[in-house]
C-alpha cells in the first residue's frame, strides 16, 4: 500500500508538472502578451517595451519558465494585471467556498444515487420491471438536461416564486448557516445532474454483479438479501462506481463554473470568468493550474481508494 | 453420534417437482416432475447432459434459482420442512446451517474482493451461535481438513492468491463449516484439472463418510459417477428417466438413453476399439415439450404408445427403477441397433515406413518473458515448451496428454506457426491445420457457414469461384452435413455440428497433418462420440495424421496410434497408446490414468488409485532436476539433482526417469 501511494504520489508530481509547463507556453502562443493586455491601447511601444521590462517579459522564455515554478513551489502567484490585488489573496477566499460546494454536492450525490440506483438493479434482478423503469427512465431523462437550464428553473421556481432560498447575497464563511443556505440552490442544482449519473452507473454496477457466482455463494451460505446487496454485491460494484465519482469530478468543477456565474457566488468560478472577461493572463494562469491540481488530485485518491477496496490491483 | 436428535431416514425428499423458467417470451419448463429421496452418508449423483435440467433442479432444491426460474409446483422436504413454502427468512436459517451448496467454478464462486476469513468466520458465527475468536478456529480447522497447507495463515489470503484447486478447497471447507445435513455439488469438478479432480473427489468421499452427510451430486461424467456415487439418476429433458444403484444402473441399465450413453464413451476395459454409438437426433426444446416420452425420437426401440403416453418411473428390481414401457429397453426392441463393426483401424508398423514421416520437432523450446519484479531485476521465464523431440510418420494419430499448464497447446500453436519456437525445429511435410477447442467462439458470428469454410481457399487463392464452392459442398458433406447448412450462420447450429464445420474448413487446405486441441472438450457426452468417430473416419479415408490434444485419457487413448505425456513442457513418456495405458513407465503417466475415473463401478471399486498429491509447480520455477520430483511417490535425492532424459525404456517406448516402474 506504501508503495503504491508513493509510487501514484510521484505519477501526481509529474502531471501536474505536465500540466503547468503546458499552461505556460500555450499561453505564451497566443497572439498579444499580459503587458499588452494590461496597457490596451494607452501606451506608446517604448512606454510599452518598458512595462514589459518591469514584468519580465523581455526575458528568454526558459527563464520566464523557471522563474514562474519558482513562484509556484515558494506560492507566490503575484498580483492580478488589470486590479492588482493579491491572487494568493483572492484564492484564499474563493477556494473555500467553491470547495464546499464541490463537496457538498458530492456528499448529497452518494448519499441518494447510490442507494437509488441499488433499489433499480435490485428490482431488475427479481424482476421487477415497471419500477426499475420508472427510476431508470427518470435518471436519464434528469440527466439529459443541461446544467444552466435546471438552474435558472430552480432559481425561478425556488428562489423567485417559493422564496424558499436567497437567489443572490454576500457569501461568508463567517456566518455558516447562512452560508449553507446561500449555496444549497447551487448545491441542488449542480446534484440533480449528478445523481441522475451516478444513480445509473449504480444500477448497471450492481446489476452486474448480482449475477456474479459469489453472490449465489453469499445467498448459499443463508445471508439475508439486505446483506448480500451492500456487503457483497455493493463492494464489488464500488470500483466501477468510484471511477465514476473521480471522474465526474472533472464535470462538476465545470458545473460549479456556471452556476456559481448564475448565482452570483464569488468563488473560483466567478474568478475565472472576471479573469478571462478582463484577459487577466496572470489570473487565468493560477487559475488553471489550481483546476488542474484539483483534478489531478481527486484521481490519486480515486486511485487510493479503489486500492483500498480492490485487493487485487497493482500499480 | 449425536443421539439426541430425532433420528430419520431421509435427509431429503423431492416430490414431483417442476421448475420453469418464465421467459418474456416463452416458458422454459426445465424440471418436469422429479421425484427421490436421500438418506444420510447416502451419495446419490445426477447426471445428464447439458439442458437436461439437472442443475435448475439443484438450484430448486435450496431456491438459487436465478430470475425467470421459478418452481412451480411440488414439495422439497428438508428436515421435516417444505422448502418451497417457507419464507425468505426461514430459508436463511436453512440454507448454509442445514444444506450447504458446492459450485462449479472456484474462480467465480469466491467473493474476489473479500479476504477468505470474512467469507467463512461470520455464518459459522451465525449459524452456530459462536463468538468470532471460536469460529476462527473452527474454519481454520476445516481448512486443515480440506488439506489447504498453512490453514492459519492462509485463511487471511484473498481467493485470487490461491488457484483453482485450492479455491474448490476453500469452497468445500465453507459449505461445510456449518455442519450441514445435506450438501448439493453442482459440477463440482468440472473446471477443475484432472489431478485436483481426482483429489477434490477423493476428498469429498471422505468427508462425508466422515461427517455422514448426505450429498447430491450434479454431473455429466459417468466416469465421476461411477467412482463417486451410490446411486445415480439420470435426467433426460427435465425428468429422471433412470435411478438406481451405481453399480446396477451401469451393468444393467434399463433405459434406452442410460443404455445408448453408456455406449457414447470409449470402452473403459478393453483393446478392441468398438465404433462409439452416436445417439441420433437432438434433445427435445423445452419450451414445447413432447407428449409421450421424450426420448422417443431418438429411441431404436420406439413404439406407437410412447408418442402418446409418458411411462412413469417403476421398480426393475431393488432400487432400480426406470421409466421406459419396456422393461429392458433396447434390448427388447425389434431389432436392438447392432454395434457398427467398423473398428478403429490401427496404423500397424508395417504400414508406416519410417522415411515416410510427415512431422518433425527437434529440441523445441518456447520461452515467454515474465515481468520483472523490479525495473533492474532480470525477468524470469515461463518455459512453456522446454525441449520437446518428436516425430511422426504418415496416417499416424499422436495423442498428446497433460495437465493444464503442460505446455500442450503452446505446442500446438508453434506446430502451426501461430508462434515462433525460441529455439529448435519443426518440418511438415505439407500443412498443419487447426480444429479449435470452442465451437462457439472460433467462428465469425456474421459469417455464413459457406464463407467459413471457404474462407482459407480465399486466403491462399485456391482455385476460380465455381471451383471454391465445389470444393466447399465437398467438404460439407464429408464431414457428414447437409449442403443447406451452408446458408447458415454458426448460431443456427448446434455445438456438434459446428465442431463438424470446425473440422470441414480444418480440411479445405488439404492438410497433411491436422492437430485437435480438446476438440470434443466443449461437447456433450452424445456429441462427443460424433466427433470422434468423424475424426476417425477422417483419418481412415483420407490418410490424414492427427495431433489429438486433450486432458481427457479415454478419448486419448481410444482415437490414438501413440501417446506423448507433458509435464512442464517436457514429454516425459512416448510410445504405442495401449502400451503407455496399460504399462505406464513414467509415475506421472500412471498418476494420470489413476486420475481419470472409469464409468464402471466394477472397475473403480477394484482400482488402487494412487491419488497424485500437489499441484502443478509454477513455470517460472522449473526444478533443477527431474519437473516431477515435487509430486512424485517414487522420489529420491537423485531425483532432485539430476535430471533424467527421454530415453528408450523399451522397444518402442520412451520414458524420462531414472526409476521407471
Amino acid at each position: 500500500m506504501l508503495t503504491y501511494s508513493f509510487n501514484r504520489l510521484l505519477q501526481l508530481v509529474v502531471t501536474t508538472l505536465g500540466v503547468v509547463t503546458l499552461v505556460f507556453f500555450t499561453l505564451r502562443l497566443i497572439p498579444g502578451d499580459a503587458a499588452s493586455a494590461m496597457a490596451g491601447e494607452t501606451l506608446s511601444g517604448e512606454a510599452l517595451d518598458r512595462l514589459r521590462d518591469q514584468m519580465g517579459l523581455n526575458k528568454p522564455i526558459l527563464i520566464q519558465y523557471f522563474e514562474y515554478l519558482r513562484n509556484l513551489v515558494s506560492l507566490n502567484f503575484g498580483d492580478t494585471i488589470t486590479t492588482g490585488l493579491s491572487i494568493g489573496d483572492l484564492l484564499l477566499t474563493a477556494i473555500p467556498i467553491t470547495l464546499a460546494i464541490a463537496v457538498a454536492t458530492i456528499v448529497l450525490t452518494i448519499i441518494i444515487s447510490i442507494p437509488l440506483g441499488t433499489l433499480a438493479a435490485y428490482l431488475a434482478h427479481k424482476g421487477h420491471k415497471t419500477l426499475d423503469n420508472l427510476i431508470t427512465g427518470t435518471a436519464m431523462l434528469v440527466d439529459l438536461m443541461p446544467s444552466f437550464w435546471t438552474a435558472l428553473v430552480f432559481l425561478l421556481l425556488f428562489s423567485l416564486t417559493l422564496g424558499l432560498f436567497p437567489a443572490s447575497g454576500t457569501v461568508s464563511l463567517d456566518e455558516p448557516v447562512a452560508f449553507l443556505h446561500r449555496i444549497a440552490l447551487p448545491v441542488l442544482v449542480l446534484s440533480v445532474t449528478q445523481i441522475a449519473t451516478m444513480a445509473r452507473i449504480t444500477r448497471t454496477a450492481v446489476l452486474e454483479v448480482l449475477s456474479e457466482d459469489y453472490i449465489r455463494t453469499a445467498r448459499s451460505m443463508g445471508w439475508s438479501e439486505l446483506r448480500v446487496l451492500f456487503r457483497h454485491a455493493l463492494k464489488n460494484a464500488a470500483l466501477p462506481i468510484v471511477t465514476v465519482v473521480g471522474l465526474s469530478f472533472g464535470s462538476l468543477l465545470n458545473g460549479t463554473i456556471i452556476v456559481e456565474f448564475i448565482f452570483t457566488i464569488p468563488g473560483l468560478g466567478s474568478l475565472l470568468v472576471n479573469g478571462i472577461n478582463s484577459r487577466d493572463y496572470q489570473l487565468v494562469q493560477t487559475l488553471i493550474v489550481f483546476y488542474a491540481l484539483f483534478f489531478v488530485s481527486v484521481n490519486f485518491f480515486t486511485d487510493l481508494v479503489y486500492k483500498r477496496l480492490d485487493p487485487r490491483v497493482q500499480f | 453420534m449425536n443421539f439426541m436428535q430425532p433420528i430419520t431416514d431421509t435427509v431429503l425428499q423431492v416430490h414431483d417437482l417442476h421448475t420453469h423458467f418464465l421467459t418474456e417470451t416463452a416458458v422454459v419448463k426445465a424440471v418436469n416432475g422429479v421425484s427421490f429421496s436421500l438418506k444420510p452418508g447416502e451419495r446419490v449423483a445426477i447426471v445428464g447432459e447439458s439442458g437436461s435440467g439437472k442443475s435448475a433442479m439443484a438450484m430448486s432444491l435450496i431456491r438459487l434459482l436465478a430470475y425467470p426460474g421459478k418452481i412451480v409446483s411440488g414439495e422439497v422436504i428438508v428436515g421435516g420442512r417444505d422448502i418451497t413454502k417457507l419464507s425468505e427468512a426461514e430459508l436463511n436459517g436453512v440454507r448454509g446451517s442445514e444444506v450447504g451448496t458446492i459450485f462449479q467454478d472456484p474462480m467465480s464462486s469466491l467473493d474476489p474482493v473479500m479476504r477468505v476469513s470474512e467469507q467463512m468466520i461470520p455464518p459459522i458465527m451465525r449459524n452456530l451461535g459462536l463468538p468470532r475468536k471460536e469460529a476462527r478456529d473452527i474454519a481454520v480447522g476445516w481448512l486443515d481438513r480440506v488439506g489447504i497447507p498453512d490453514a492459519a495463515g492462509r485463511i487471511d489470503a484473498y481467493p485470487f492468491e490461491m488457484s483453482g484447486g485450492m479455491r474448490q478447497r476453500v469452497m468445500i471447507a465453507m459449505a461445510l463449516s456449518c455442519n450441514p445435513r445435506l450438501i448439493i455439488a453442482d459440477e463440482p469438478t468440472t473446471a477443475l484439472d484432472v489431478t485436483i479432480q481426482a483429489q477434490i473427489v477423493e476428498l469429498l468421499k471422505n468427508l462425508t463418510a466422515e461427517t455422514g452427510a448426505a450429498m447430491l451430486f450434479i454431473t455429466h461424467d459417468l466416469g465421476l459417477v461411477a467412482r463417486f456415487a451410490h446411486k445415480v439418476g439420470v435426467m433426460y429433458a427435465g425428468k429422471i428417466v433412470e435411478f438406481g444403484s451405481a453399480a446396477d444402473v451401469f451393468a444393467h441399465p434399463r433405459h434406452p438413453y442410460t443404455q445408448s450413453l453408456l455406449r457414447t464413451i470409449p470402452n473403459a476395459a478393453g483393446a478392441e476399439r468398438e465404433r462409439l454409438l452416436q445417439i441420433p437426433g437432438f434433445p427435445p426444446d423445452m419450451r414445447n415439450p413432447p407428449v409421450g416420452c421424450s426420448f422417443r425420437e431418438r429411441c431404436a426401440a420406439a413404439q406407437d404408445r410412447c408418442a402418446v403416453s409418458t411411462p412413469e418411473l417403476t421398480f426393475r428390481g431393488v432400487d432400480h427403477s426406470a421409466a421406459c414401457f419396456l422393461p429392458n429397453g433396447l434390448n427388447d426392441a425389434p431389432a436392438p441397433p447392432k454395434p457398427v463393426k467398423r473398428a478403429i483401424r490401427l496404423s500397424n508398423e508395417a504400414d508406416l515406413v519410417p522415411q515416410q514421416d510427415i512431422l518433425e520437432m527437434h529440441n523445441l523450446r518456447k520461452h515467454f518473458p515474465g515481468k520483472a519484479t523490479f525495473p533492474w531485476s532480470k525477468p524470469k521465464t515461463v518455459r512453456a515448451v522446454n525441449g520437446v523431440n518428436l516425430r511422426m510418420r504418415k496416417g499416424e494419430t499422436l495423442g498428446i496428454v497433460g495437465e493444464s499448464g503442460c505446455g500442450k497447446s503452446t505446442l500446438a500453436r508453434l506446430l502451426l506457426g501461430l508462434d515462433e519456437p525460441t529455439t529448435g525445429e519443426i518440418f511438415i511435410a505439407g500443412i498443419a491445420q487447426m480444429v479449435f477447442q470452442d465451437p462457439y467462439s472460433s467462428f465469425n458470428p456474421k459469417m455464413t457457414i459457406f464463407n467459413i469454410i471457404e474462407e482459407p481457399l480465399i486466403v491462399t487463392g485456391a482455385g476460380t469461384r465455381p471451383e471454391r464452392a465445389e470444393k466447399v459442398r465437398a467438404l460439407i458433406k464429408q464431414v457428414g452435413l447437409e449442403e443447406s447448412y451452408l446458408d447458415r450462420y454458426p448460431n443456427q447450429l448446434s455445438g456438434g455440428q459446428r465442431q463438424r464445420v470446425g473440422v470441414a474448413r480444418a480440411l479445405a487446405l488439404n492438410p497433411s497433418v491436422v492437430v485437435a486441441d480438446e476438440p470434443t472438450s466443449a461437447l456433450d457426452v452424445s456429441v462427443r462420440a460424433q466427433i470422434i468417430n468423424l475424426l476417425c473416419d477422417l483419418k481412415d479415408d483420407l490418410g490424414i495424421s492427427f495431433i489429438f490434444i486433450s486432458h481427457d485419457l479415454l478419448t486419448v487413448r481410444y482415437i490414438s496410434d501413440r501417446i506423448a505425456v507433458m509435464y512442464l513442457g517436457e514429454v516425459v513418456e512416448y510410445g504405442p497408446a495401449e502400451d503407455v495405458f496399460l504399462k505406464p513407465a513414467h509415475p506421472y503417466t500412471r498418476a494420470l490414468i489413476d486420475a481419470i475415473p472409469t464409468p464402471d463401478p466394477a472397475i473403480e471399486a477394484q482400482r488402487s488409485i494412487n491419488i497424485i498429491s500437489g499441484e502443478l509447480p509454477s513455470p517460472l520455477n522449473i526444478p533443477t532436476g527431474c519437473a516431477f520430483a515435487s509430486r512424485c511417490f517414487k522420489v529420491t535425492d537423485r531425483c532432485r539433482e539430476e535430471k533424467p532424459v527421454l530415453v528408450a525404456h523399451s522397444q518402442k517406448r520412451d520414458a524420462a526417469c531414472h526409476f521407471p516402474l
